[in-house]
């Protein structure tokens, strides 16, 4: 009963007034984020890096208003996807395939109030899972030395690039620019100066906020512009009844079930997130309601049990993200690496010791996961309408906010012109590796892990006195490089699993 | 001509910056036996594998449509003349001058820009530099605006 002490313990921490206040300022401001089109969770974490330094918010504070928003964004982005049949983010995709149809037939309220339901169905049951599984899997993470955690994230890239895309090559382009990144600056062990140019700017690296905000928030105003190029959709009015009534419940509890289920299995993979839980969650619920039922079957005109599974499996994910970010210090998905940045902005090191060092903020995170989730579910059923107004936010408020509020998110770290010319030049750069398939999480991805690597391996190496042999002497590195394999070379094998992915990915763009 | 080449090639270009000023990359008292140099040059070699690869085996290049080029160079222009005139002339009149026209290449008319623009650099410079403290440029006006 220990993780239920600490987790007492945590309600504690999340329930202190300050916490319980940003995990509600979180879960108003994800849904927002959610609803606003070009403004997913990551760009919204992004610029709220410098801000959190600003407040002066202590480290669980910042993580706690994170995973608020985080998670918030992942109620939020259904109602634009219900609503106008253009996902906010890329996992609500799948929900626009049933959500949108439904809202078509005059049922968008209970579209909307029955996958706010499952929502928080899905978050809680991932949360629960979270108790039960990170402890075990911190204290089995203990054993890992800089040998194991070598081994641990190249699996993690090999996930990432084996599991994300169609194109695994630009994936691993991605990660190996991240890691490139990594290194600008002064080298800690041996006080050299990589890549700094003679330039005084980079002497101590390139600022985690300049690239994170340049590559997804300045990126993605250029993508609007791609996408305003676009057509518009036709927006609902009509909402209809606005609450689900229980024989709907009841017909959608099964699915809500499996979809959860999925979505925290495929949650605590790295690299796969709600976009791919999702994606899987869908198409599940759809063979088994077609063997199952198929007379009732309305998959793609609206069948509220595809609706309710997706819903639940993205936001399981979600949460479910925290488990190898927590435990391993592996993030799973861009955002939830972007808080693991955080963490080492406040001289944290990610991994199994956290639990043992950092119980406040590892149980009080996980405790306003459960707090942030209630809020969610209260204020997204009665509120909907208040949210579903913020679609007619116009582009041209919302892009000159963005900018602004990126603007002085970078300056406010270093103020100077070179990180803001930098951030211009990264957004660019970034615009032109999106348009061409290079996916921005793992770039972030190798940048976050690239000195943890680079560390672990040159400790390795100072053990065994430079004999490579020593990555794959004992059991735990062995079974993660053959996993490492298996996820790149699986994919290659099986010609159906590589259809399904180039599927999912197609809708994912 | 495949997009993908294109990026391979520059990939490649890439490596090869990152070997060339890497190469002499070497600690002066080398105490352990794998030094500065190894791992930015793991991670070149990463890149340029993949960069081969692209450039041998393209994929299709995408099917979306860009943005109109003017309007993609326009924005690009404005975010780099905001970046760069940030510091000099204050937070207020930087903000205002860019950010009407940013509004513009969104749809906006040049009032609807205007107050965009006027509101925003206002709001958040008592925001972020009066509550916040996150302190801005404040230019050659200083406490004027």
């Amino acid at each position: 009963m220990d993780s239920f002490n600490y987790l007492l313990h945590g309600f504690g921490v999340a329930l202190a007034p300050t916490n319980l206040l940003l995990a509600a300022l979180g879960a108003v401001v994800g849904t927002m984020v959610g609803v606003l089109p070009g403004l997913g969770p990551i760009n919204a974490v992004a610029m709220l890096v410098p801000v959190v330094f600003a407040l002066g918010l202590p480290p669980e504070g910042s993580l706690i208003l994170m995973a608020a928003i985080y998670i918030g964004s992942e109620y939020g982005g259904r109602i634009s996807a219900i609503l106008l049949n253009v996902p906010g983010e890329a996992s609500a995709v799948m929900t626009a395939l049933e959500g949108y149809p439904l809202a078509r037939q005059g049922k968008a309220g209970i579209a909307l109030s029955l996958s706010a339901w499952t929502s928080f169905v899905g978050s809680a049951i991932a949360t629960l899972g979270i108790v039960l599984a990170a402890p075990v899997l911190a204290k089995w993470a203990l054993a890992f030395g800089p040998v194991e955690y070598v081994a641990l994230m190249v699996f993690a890239f090999a996930c990432l690039t084996g599991l994300l895309t169609d194109q695994p090559v630009k994936a691993m382009l991605a990660i190996g620019l991240g890691l490139a990144i990594s290194t600008i600056g002064i080298d800690a062990n041996s006080g050299v100066y990589r890549y700094t140019f003679g330039s005084p700017n980079l002497v101590d690296g390139v600022q985690f906020a300049t690239v994170v905000i340049g590559l997804f928030a300045i990126s993605e105003l250029l993508i609007m512009l791609d996408a305003k190029h676009g057509g518009a959709a036709v927006r609902i009015e009509q909402f209809g009844r606005s609450l689900f009534n229980r024989q709907e419940m009841r017909f959608t509890n099964m699915a809500t079930l499996r979809g959860s289920i999925i979505g925290f299995f495929v949650g605590i993979l790295p690299g796969a997130g709600g976009t791919v839980a999702s994606a899987l969650a869908y198409t599940t619920e759809k063979r088994v309601v077609e063997k199952s039922d198929p007379e009732g079957s309305r998959f793609g005109e609206g069948d509220v049990r595809g609706l309710a599974s997706v819903e639940a499996a993205n936001n399981s994910a979600s949460n479910s993200n925290f488990i190898p970010m927590l435990t391993l210090g592996i993030p799973s998905s861009g955002t939830t690496a972007i808080m693991l940045g955080v963490l080492t902005l406040y001289n944290l090191t990610p991994g199994p010791a956290l639990f043992r060092s950092q119980p406040d903020l590892v149980w009080g995170l996980i405790a306003s996961l459960f707090i942030g989730n209630f809020i969610l579910l209260a204020i997204n059923i009665p509120l909907v309408g208040v949210f579903a107004r913020m679609l007619s936010v116009p582009a041209w408020v919302l892009v000159p906010f963005i900018v602004v509020v990126s603007a002085i998110g970078v300056y406010s770290g270093k103020s100077t012109t070179f990180d803001l010319v930098l951030m211009v030049g990264l957004g660019v750069g970034g615009y032109l590796l999106r348009r061409l398939g290079v996916p921005m999480a793992p770039l972030i991805l190798g940048l976050v892990l690239g000195k943890i690597l680079e560390q672990s391996l040159r400790r390795a190496l100072s053990l065994s006195a430079g004999d490579v042999a020593i990555l794959w002497s004992s059991p735990i590195s062995i079974t993660l490089w053959i996993m490492a394999a298996a996820v790149l070379i699986i994919p290659l094998l099986l010609p159906r699993f590589a259809k399904w992915r180039h599927k999912t990915a197609l809708q994912v763009d | 001509m495949k997009t993908d080449r294109l990026l391979g090639a520059t990939a490649i270009a890439v490596a090869a910056m990152m070997l060339v000023f890497g190469y002499a990359l070497q600690a002066p008292f080398a105490y352990e036996p794998v030094g500065p140099r190894a791992f930015p040059l793991i991670a070149a070699g990463m890149i340029a594998l993949c960069g081969v690869i692209l450039v041998l085996r393209p994929g299709e290049p995408s099917s979306e449509s860009a943005g109109p080029i003017g309007a993609l160079a326009a924005l690009c222009g404005c975010l780099v003349g905001y970046a760069l005139l940030f510091q000099p002339l204050g937070f207020v009149i930087a903000t205002t001058i860019f950010m009407v026209p940013i509004a513009m290449i969104f749809g906006a008319k040049w009032w609807q820009g205007a107050v965009t623009g006027v509101v925003l650099a206002v709001s958040s410079y008592l925001l972020f530099d009066r509550v916040l403290e996150v302190v801005l440029p404040v230019g050659p006006f200083g406490g004027i605006v």
